[in-house]
């Protein structure tokens, strides 16, 4: 028993250095001079420094950066909630024809590749005017979560008292009131776990940015970083310096809220 | 208006009513589709018949000449699509069963400690929070020749399992390798998944389980692999799907290299898509967007029947 769970430990450790292994390299590198950094060697700086970080920062734009990466995983992510927490409502509790064939047919939409839509997409968006465009990054991004935002989220509108809904009818609430005010509330892990599931991937995106935006000022982290190691010899301390802002937060935001996170993910198994 | 309250409260609304209100509900996500999806599923649809370099005002149809020379007719397209083919292949059945064959151990055994697992759980977790083009450049830079990979191994007496040309740079070594970097990507949601699985199981099985003196091996196999199968199916699922669909990692890591041995079939689309200047290969990259929609539904209808017969 004591050396089965030695040995359990032991297991547990070891993934766990596995999982932070290159996140440990990407802090190194960031703190790392020049010098140090293309001279490879330890994990521990020997003359860790600020320098690369800050420099890192002012020299790229990353403040406009961030705030265009803020606002693009923002706007996409309100946009997800506001778009499929209505229809998932819709399909989980509201009656009308062809409500189970619409649900599947958005279901089934997990299996159309995203590189089947990429090319139309951008074809489109060059006819209307919004290729290149914040706006053009957005509507592309809400629709493509359409498949498991609506899995999930009538998932956890069904897992939801019919009783609660009937209650508040009698009451004389009409279906607005009753999404917005017992609906919404009681989901609030099942929303969280849309909003990271949504925020993670498009705070990251790379393919479908780096086809459509061409002016500078509108670019987002994944393509400011990209701009570092297009030079014939990346220099990984700047590298990693601008790869850690670009996590960081990201890292943050799920420190914060896990716990409803793992909640919502369980609600949403059981559902 | 009372009286009409009051009437709404003794019957239900008409059904037209409801019905009314229930497209009401679902009309931003059916008119977003219909902007974004209809149009662009027909177009794509319609392009893949036609040959277009992106700047003409016309397309020339050419009826199915665009799949036939990516599957046998065209030289210069036929064959690379079947080398990356197998590369996919490789990624869509090694991917989801390394991710299982690590996912479910790891989370069998979070579940059976106590102290830590809060804390560990946010570690597993943190491959998925940060995977994107930042880490994907992390892995580059531990790659590299003078790599932290590299040094690790020779430290460790290793030497010969090194790679000098960095692991990505050896065109034997390169594919492995991003299977290995997209296992590790993938286990934290497979490892979340089980370990909230394993914590709806009724303890009571268990318990019963080890009254009846059976093996810490046996209640894996009959008792703890059978309940969460659905979640493997999910699990399997989305890792196929998510190898045949997501190319962004080979595009970030090796844009297909060494010499075209980490080539994938989104990878090819998109430069067919992008990266081909004038040449009219528009047409061509589309019909290889829905060839790849073809193969993803074929797996997933064949995956759906071998699952319903496991269970």
């Amino acid at each position: 028993m004591k050396v089965g769970r030695i040995a359990g430990y032991a297991v547990l450790t070891v993934y766990a250095v596995i999982s932070v292994y290159p996140f440990l390299w990407m802090v190194s590198g960031a703190i790392k001079t020049r010098e140090e950094v293309l001279a490879g060697g330890h994990l521990i700086p020997r003359l860790p420094t600020w320098d690369t970080l800050v420099t890192t920062w002012n020299q790229l734009h990353f403040v406009e950066y961030f705030r265009n990466s803020l606002v693009v995983t923002g706007l996409t992510v309100l946009g997800v909630l506001v778009v499929y927490s209505l229809a998932s409502y819709a399909f989980a509790v509201l009656e009308f024809p062809g409500r189970r064939a619409l649900f599947w047919f958005f279901v089934s939409l997990l299996f159309v590749p995203g590189i089947t839509m990429l090319l139309p997409v951008v074809i489109l968006e060059k006819n209307l005017g919004i290729l290149g465009s914040h706006l053009g990054l957005v509507l592309p991004f809400v629709n493509g979560t359409a498949p498991l935002t609506v899995l999930l989220l009538t998932g956890a509108y069904r897992s939801i008292p019919k009783e609660l809904r009937e209650a508040a009818r009698a009451d004389g609430a009409r279906e607005a009131r009753i999404f917005w005010s017992v609906y919404l509330p009681l989901s609030r892990p099942a929303h969280i776990t849309i909003a990271v599931l949504t925020a993670v991937p498009t705070w990251n995106e790379y393919v479908l940015t780096r086809v459509s935006i061409n002016d500078p000022s509108l670019y987002t982290l994944p393509l400011g970083l990209e701009t570092l190691i297009s030079s014939q010899v990346p220099r990984y301390n700047e590298v990693m310096a601008a790869s850690l802002i670009i996590v960081l937060p990201v890292i943050a935001l799920f420190l914060f809220l896990q716990r409803y996170f793992v909640n919502g993910l369980l609600g949403a198994i059981k559902g | 208006m009372t009286t009409q309250h009051v009437a709404g409260r003794v019957r239900p609304p008409g059904r037209w009513r409801a019905a009314l209100t229930g497209y009401a509900f679902v009309f931003p996500a059916v008119a977003l589709f219909a902007v974004m999806g209809v149009y662009t599923i027909g177009s794509g649809l319609a392009l893949s018949f036609a040959k277009w370099n992106g700047f003409t005002p016309d397309w020339i149809w050419v009826g199915f000449e665009n799949y036939l020379d990516l599957i046998y007719a065209d030289p210069s397209l036929a064959p690379p699509l079947r080398a990356a083919s197998w590369n996919t292949v490789q990624v869509m059945v090694l991917v989801p069963l390394l991710t299982v064959a690590i996912s479910l151990p790891l989370a069998v055994v979070l579940n059976s400690v106590r102290r830590l697992r809060a804390v560990l759980r946010s570690v597993y977790f943190l491959p998925y929070v940060t995977s994107g083009i930042a880490v994907y450049y992390a892995w580059r830079y531990i790659l590299e020749p003078d790599g932290a990979i590299n040094l690790l191994l020779r430290s460790l007496g290793l030497g010969t399992l090194a790679q000098p040309q960095g692991f990505l740079g050896n065109p034997s070594t390169a594919l492995p390798t991003l299977i290995v970097v997209l296992v590790w990507s993938s286990v934290p949601i497979a490892t979340l998944l089980y370990l909230t699985g394993l914590q709806a199981i009724d303890p009571a099985l268990f318990e019963a389980a080890r009254i009846d003196g059976a093996a810490p091996r046996q209640v894996l196999r009959r008792i703890t692999w059978p309940l969460l199968t659905p979640l493997t199916a999910g699990v399997v699922l989305l890792g196929v799907r998510d190898s045949l669909h997501g190319f962004q990692i080979f595009l970030i890591m090796t844009g297909g290299g060494p010499g075209g041995h980490t080539d994938v079939l989104g990878l090819q689309a998109y430069r067919l898509a992008f990266f081909k200047g004038l040449a009219a290969t528009l047409g061509v990259s589309s019909a290889l967007g829905w060839l790849l929609f073809a193969g993803a539904l074929l797996l997933t209808l064949v995956n759906a029947r071998l699952l319903r017969r496991v269970r």
